[in-house]
């Protein structure tokens, strides 16, 4: 029981509390004269992120030193006042007064030099460790512009990634064309595990939390387990602060479309007298009313979440520990025309222009609606193995509720007064990581890693069964090891998975009997991975990436049965006639070219091929199911081979030093080989164009820094390569082409010392009425209507 | 060193994270929901109003949601030309032991219920024999009039539609939801 989520919390604050009465009753010596220390940190102002190689000269001493690969900095120096200069190419120089009577830990955050704006921000941006897969990053400015959306919706920023759709409030991330059981999201280093066999579950995550994401495009099985066939979403917050004081930010969000109203806070702090221990406390409100379609508002779309979170390091040079615990409530309302009667009501409601029921605008939540919980508690360690490398470990325990109440209230009064849902799952998953990552040695580093999850998934006696009872257990090794010399970056890696599910599944005879079907399904999966990248000049870089992936099919693929949110789903091995699935196998190729750090056009082109054999997929069911309530929108998985190739592109032009010029796009071509036809329900092709104003030469001392203003389109054509004879195996043909016009103005207000980022942002300028192919709710209604969202983040700093 | 003593705690904690949380319960086997609402069988039974044999006509779908496909019985429901018949609707859910009596749950709460009963391409009216406390028809039991005989070689169909109408039930199909719907191919002959 000692890795159930309740218990890190509980267990951290007692931990913690001995650490800090050990901390206070340490001896205070007396420091001898010269060697008192003065260190920090050096960070870019906007994004917070390291700045590696800054120099800081002592002037009175003409002492000089550059900031380590992490931006810190060390100094031994006498007590006395002293006048300290940092300088960062592409950023103002600064110079501070200080004394000295003790150790002090004094932190420097730099602004971008104005006139090199552009070019400093490129720098500004964390070095990531090159890696040969493609990989886009959300953070800074262009994070802080999704404030207040789901996370796949904020996802979509991103070239090649898209999304799977159910209406306002649900979003599930597709890179590649690839979604669900093939992304792997990792939640602030914990991989996250719920019900995310529903497409109509969105990850369980509060993007608040985070300071970056990350979307690895393409199988990075390797190192994340055979589930990554179609790419990796890292979700990561700032690190724990490390130097003393106390800091924070303040986000508020509010959208005019749904009346969106969301609030986020973050508290953090280093103590002083224990430069060791940090912390962190953050929480979100978010809440939204019915979403606004041109014309109409959708019935039942509001939904609310609650969340938080707390962490607690403990960090030495030589080892570091890390406690964390969050928690995600949320409560979306599903739509009720999905819910129809018969056969000839769902067709009429099928391609309406609008809804049949439509609605004033409410904050309420009425049947159907999904209510979910998802916990995480993490403890992570880290230990230096001498001179060896160092080793990591990360234990997670996390628990996912989900209850999906029907649109129909129970008819027995007894019942309904009980309130109970009509779906309602318990999802228990621990993980446990082990990482050893080896110092270098001749031109090699690397990792070598065990992996080891453990998984109950259940639904309460008396609700319905959709997904059976399952347990799955997995252990894995994997070994990553990488060359570099000179231009030439080599990686290559190795992984073994075994797998363990077993299946309980309720079922009826054909004269109404209930028995137990238990099944159990082990495989080994292996993954290989072999990549590299060449510094081709010092504005180009080429890689190139390819993966083998074997991937065990999951229990819901196999088995899910029944109706929920009003749509009915089936799985492959209970379709009549089906044979059983088998692993899916993947080969993915990929190859990027980067053109960067110029001082006009930079940009990136990816093509990639993924071969999967059989590839596992959703298709709508025809006929439609009918139950005694009705017919119901049906869908269920069958197993094919299938073969993606397609392209992200994106591109930076600047015009004039003010002006910026920016293109996005992204196609993927998906045939079922097999059967010798496109794939069906693949995203279309689109793309994106931006033109943007910087006012950057704005005199420091002005109230308004940082102002830009942005317009921009969205393009998405309609999705024509489709299956064969598409009328007949889908309700609704591919919906239309469209075009949305977008406008974004934002700063930077100073208000006494005070800064406020503020930024306004409406989209669907033209309120353009259309429909996604991937949103579940297109075969109703249309999506949201004209949308302006006001953002405001205070960022604040009480040390010093 | 240190290193070398942390490392094999740390392996050992590894690999008790699963056995750990390894409860007894993830033993336990699903059990039939007995608190989820099912309604698996209508019997809509016809007696002639001057005597003879009861007719019945029932959709049956003991498994539930999917799986194996309701049966209706008989295929094609007769009646006799020029015929009145009392009409009585039987819901029962079968997946409970002994089966559940949903008929008697909505003659309870028969203000919140409305039978709908619509025909299409036979000759047949059905019309509510019984009242709720708001003197609005319930549709528990009906009265079936019979006109002439079917065109040879033609069926039609009977649509029977329960709507839950809690608090909004005003007589007519439109409010609420529908806890039934099944269609049964019909002649009268």
């Amino acid at each position: 029981m000692l890795f159930r989520a309740p218990a890190a919390p509980v267990a951290a604050p007692r931990w913690l509390w001995l650490l800090f009465l050990l901390g206070l009753a340490l001896p205070t010596q007396a420091q001898p004269a010269c060697t008192l220390t003065l260190s920090g940190l050096v960070t870019d102002h906007e994004s917070r992120t390291a700045l590696p190689g800054a120099t800081l000269v002592v002037l009175e001493t003409q002492q000089a030193v550059q900031t380590d690969l992490d931006g810190h900095y060390h100094l031994s120096l006498c007590a006395g006042t002293y006048r300290v200069q940092v300088s960062f190419v592409g950023y103002a120089p600064e110079t501070i007064e200080l004394r000295l009577n003790s150790a002090t830990v004094r932190d420097f955050r730099l602004h971008p030099h104005a006139v090199l704006l552009r070019g400093a921000l490129v720098r500004g941006e964390r070095v990531a460790p090159p890696t040969t897969q493609a990989t886009a990053t959300l953070s800074g400015q262009a994070l802080q512009t999704t404030r207040g959306q789901a996370l796949g919706e904020a996802l979509q920023r991103l070239s090649g990634v898209t999304a799977i759709q159910t209406g306002p409030g649900i979003f599930k991330p597709m890179i590649h064309g690839l979604h669900s059981n093939r992304v792997t999201i990792l939640n602030n280093g914990v991989r996250q595990e719920g019900q995310q066999w529903g497409v109509e579950h969105g990850p369980e995550i509060d993007p608040f939390l985070a300071s970056r994401l990350t979307v690895v495009k393409g199988a990075a099985s390797v190192r994340y387990g055979s589930d990554a066939v179609g790419g990796v979403v890292l979700v990561e917050p700032q690190p724990l602060r490390d130097s003393a004081g106390v800091g924070g930010e303040l986000n508020a969000v509010g959208m005019s479309n749904n009346g969106l109203g969301a609030a986020s806070g973050t508290l953090e702090g280093n103590l002083r007298r224990l430069p060791a221990l940090s912390w962190r406390v953050q929480g979100t409100l978010r809440k939204a009313g019915t979403m606004r379609a041109p014309g109409y508002y959708l019935k039942n779309s509001a939904f609310e979440e609650r969340n938080f979170s707390g962490a607690a390091g403990w960090q030495r040079e030589a080892y570091s520990v890390e406690a964390f615990y969050s928690q995600f409530n949320t409560r979306i309302g599903i739509l009720p025309a999905a819910h129809a009667g018969n056969q000839a009501d769902l067709l009429r409601a099928v391609g309406r222009p609008r809804p049949l029921e439509t609605t004033d605008f409410s904050y309420a939540i009425e049947r159907a609606y999904q209510q979910v919980r998802h916990e995480v508690g993490k403890l992570t360690a880290s230990l230096r193995t001498g001179t060896a490398g160092r080793l990591r470990l990360t234990l997670s325990q996390q628990a996912d509720y989900r209850d999906e109440y029907d649109k129909f209230r129970p008819r027995n009064d007894n019942r309904a007064t009980a309130g109970k849902p009509e779906l309602s799952y318990i999802n228990r998953t621990s993980t446990g990581e082990l990482l050893w990552e080896h110092k270098a040695w001749q031109q090699f580093t690397g990792s070598f890693g065990l992996a080891g999850t453990y998984q109950a998934n259940r639904y309460a006696a008396g609700s319905r069964q959709f997904i059976p009872f399952y347990t799955n257990k997995i252990g894995g090794a994997f070994l990553i090891e990488r060359w570099q010399h000179g231009r030439w970056l080599l990686e290559g890696g190795l992984r073994l998975d075994y797998r363990d599910l077993a299946v309980r599944r309720g079922d009826r005879d054909s004269t109404g009997v209930f028995f137990v079907d238990r099944s159990r399904f082990r495989y080994l999966t292996p993954a290989a991975s072999l990549g590299a990248t060449l510094e081709a000049s010092p504005h180009l870089t080429l890689s190139l990436h390819s993966g083998l992936t074997r991937r065990a099919p999951a229990a819901n693929e196999r088995f899910s049965d029944g109706v929920h949110n009003g749509m009915y789903e089936l799985g492959n091995d209970l379709v009549p006639g089906a044979a059983p699935l088998t692993p899916e196998t993947a080969l993915n190729l990929g190859a990027t070219a980067t053109w960067h750090s110029n001082p006009r056009f930079n940009g990136e082109l990816t093509v990639y091929q993924n071969r999967i054999r059989g590839f596992i997929y959703q298709v709508p069911l025809l006929p439609l199911v009918q139950t005694i309530r009705g017919t119901h929108i049906s869908w269920q998985f069958l197993q094919t081979d299938a073969t993606f190739r397609g392209l992200d592109l994106s591109a930076t032009y600047l015009l004039t030093p003010q002006w910026q010029l920016a293109l996005k796009g992204s196609a993927v071509r998906t045939r079922d080989t097999r059967a010798d036809e496109w794939q069906v329900l693949m995203p279309a092709d689109r793309a994106e164009a931006s033109l943007r104003r910087n006012w950057s030469g704005t005199a420091p001392t002005s109230r308004l820094t940082a102002f830009y203003a942005q317009v921009g389109g969205v393009a998405v054509a309609r999705q024509t390569r489709v299956p064969d004879n598409y009328e007949a195996r889908d309700l609704l043909a591919p919906p239309a082409g469209y075009a949305l016009l977008n406008l974004e103005l934002g700063g930077t207000v100073h208000w006494g010392r005070q800064p406020l980022e503020i930024g306004v942002m409406a989209t669907n300028l033209l309120n353009h009425r259309y429909r996604d192919y991937l949103n579940r709710y297109r075969y109703f209604t249309d999506e949201m209507g004209r949308n302006v969202t006001l953002r405001v983040r205070v960022p604040l700093n009480f040390s010093h | 060193m240190v290193a070398s003593s942390f490392r094999p705690a740390l392996l050992a904690l590894l690999a008790s994270a699963s056995v750990l949380s390894a409860c007894k319960k993830d033993n336990d086997d699903p059990t039939p929901d007995e608190d989820n609402e099912q309604i698996t069988t209508l019997r809509y039974e016809l007696t002639p109003v001057g005597g003879g044999t009861t007719l019945t006509a029932q959709y049956r779908d003991v498994d539930g949601d999917g799986g194996t496909p309701a049966t209706i019985t008989p295929a094609t429901l007769v009646l006799a030309p020029n015929t009145t018949y009392t009409g009585k609707i039987v819901l029962l859910d079968e997946t409970k032991n002994p089966a559940e009596d949903i008929s008697a749950e909505v003659q309870e709460e028969d203000d919140e219920h409305l039978f709908v009963f619509q025909t299409s391409g036979v000759n047949l009216t059905v019309s509510a024999a019984d009242r709720d406390k708001n003197n609005l028809p319930v549709g528990l039991a009906t009265q079936a009039v019979t006109g002439a005989a079917n065109a040879t070689g033609t069926t039609g169909t009977l649509k029977i539609t329960l709507r839950h109408q809690p608090g909004t039930k005003d007589g007519t199909a439109t409010p609420g939801d529908t806890d039934v719907e099944v269609t049964f191919p019909t002649a009268v002959r």
